[in-house]
């Protein structure tokens, strides 16, 4: 048991200085702290993970999903999806929810602001095999779920909660005159 | 005295999948990507009044939301009040750019501080009033039809 212990603890001290680009294809997007970081890790509900509240399905999607990286056990959190969108990561992996799979993106690692193992994956694919799907679907789920929505241009332009809370306390969550007079100081 | 300290590293990391710590914490519910990737610009940039819409923006959007302390620790927050929909949920989005305190349980893995809350003891609304400084971040946020108006 003692020596299965050591053994663990030598190879993980390697891992957490590990390169993890070797074979990712990501796309930059030219963060100041990303690296491309190609990794093999099994996807879990991360509430579950610290606190043992463990629901169905991971969620069901209303939960962050996190990576828990093979190579050192690394619970790694996919904040972003591939969409330049505004748009998470939890929808992307739900489908993998308790399963190994293979992920390339970029790892945004920046002491200075408190950002550890943050992530923003591109792609996944099941880690015995399979398709490999990108990370972009999460506008086509809102779109299934927001049918009504209506008027042109981007979904953050049209969700129905977003405009709902502009309408109420404005652009700047200040209220409406708060946004005249900053209208006429910025941009009049 | 080796396999006192694995013994102890190994008790030490069940309590904390069990337990968490109590903590009382106060900040402003920030947008984590915006403010961790420096995609749309410094970290004074991407708080406030300023970035509000891209709060909204992000929050919708399934991006996690964390308290941002005034010692500049950042909180990942997996639950608030009951509603563990911490991937779009409404709760989360109606305290965007909002400071509150927060009463809740604290886990930490792997560098990153992750917060349950429990109970928001108070919520003191926007606090930085930063959109003069920057103007909308980022810039687009506000569409020329609303400013035109």
């Amino acid at each position: 048991m003692i020596r299965a212990l050591i053994a663990t603890l030598v190879l993980a001290l390697p891992a957490a200085a590990q390169d993890f680009s070797e074979g990712s294809e990501a796309s930059s997007w030219n963060l100041s702290a990303e690296k491309p970081a190609k990794f093999e890790a099994r996807v879990v509900d991360i509430l579950c993970e610290l606190s043992g509240d463990c629901p169905e399905n991971c969620g069901d999607g209303a939960r962050q999903l996190g990576l828990v990286r093979a190579a050192d056990d690394v619970l790694v959190f996919p904040n972003k999806n591939g969409q330049p969108a505004f748009t998470g990561a939890a929808v992307e992996l739900l489908p993998f929810c308790g399963t190994d799979v293979v992920v390339d993106g970029l790892l945004i690692d920046d002491p200075d602001l408190g950002a550890r193992n943050i992530y923003l994956v591109q792609t996944i694919t099941p880690a015995e095999g399979g398709e490999t799907v990108k990370a972009d679907r999460w506008t086509k789920v809102w779109a299934d779920e927001n049918p009504d929505a209506g008027g042109k241009g981007p979904w953050f332009r049209r969700d129905p909660r977003i405009i709902g809370q502009i309408e109420e306390e404005g652009w700047f969550g200040l209220g409406a005159q708060a946004d005249q007079t900053a209208f006429d100081e910025l941009y009049r | 005295m080796l396999r006192l300290a694995i013994v102890g590293m190994v008790l030490a990391g069940m309590a904390s999948a069990q337990g968490g710590e109590r903590v009382q914490v106060s900040g402003e519910i920030i947008d984590t990507w915006c403010y961790f990737s420096g995609v749309m610009g410094g970290p004074d940039a991407v708080v406030g009044s300023a970035h509000h819409t891209c709060a909204l923006w992000c929050s919708a959007g399934g991006i996690p939301v964390g308290l941002l302390a005034a010692d500049g620790t950042v909180y990942m927050v997996m639950k608030i009040e009951g509603s563990a929909d911490s991937a779009g949920g409404d709760t989360q989005l109606n305290l965007a750019s909002h400071v509150i305190t927060a009463d809740g349980l604290l886990y930490e893995r792997d560098g990153l501080n992750y917060l349950i809350v429990e109970k928001v003891v108070s919520d003191q609304d926007i606090q930085v009033r930063n959109h003069l400084d920057y103007g909308a971040v980022p810039g687009f946020a506000i569409p020329d039809s609303a400013i035109e108006q």
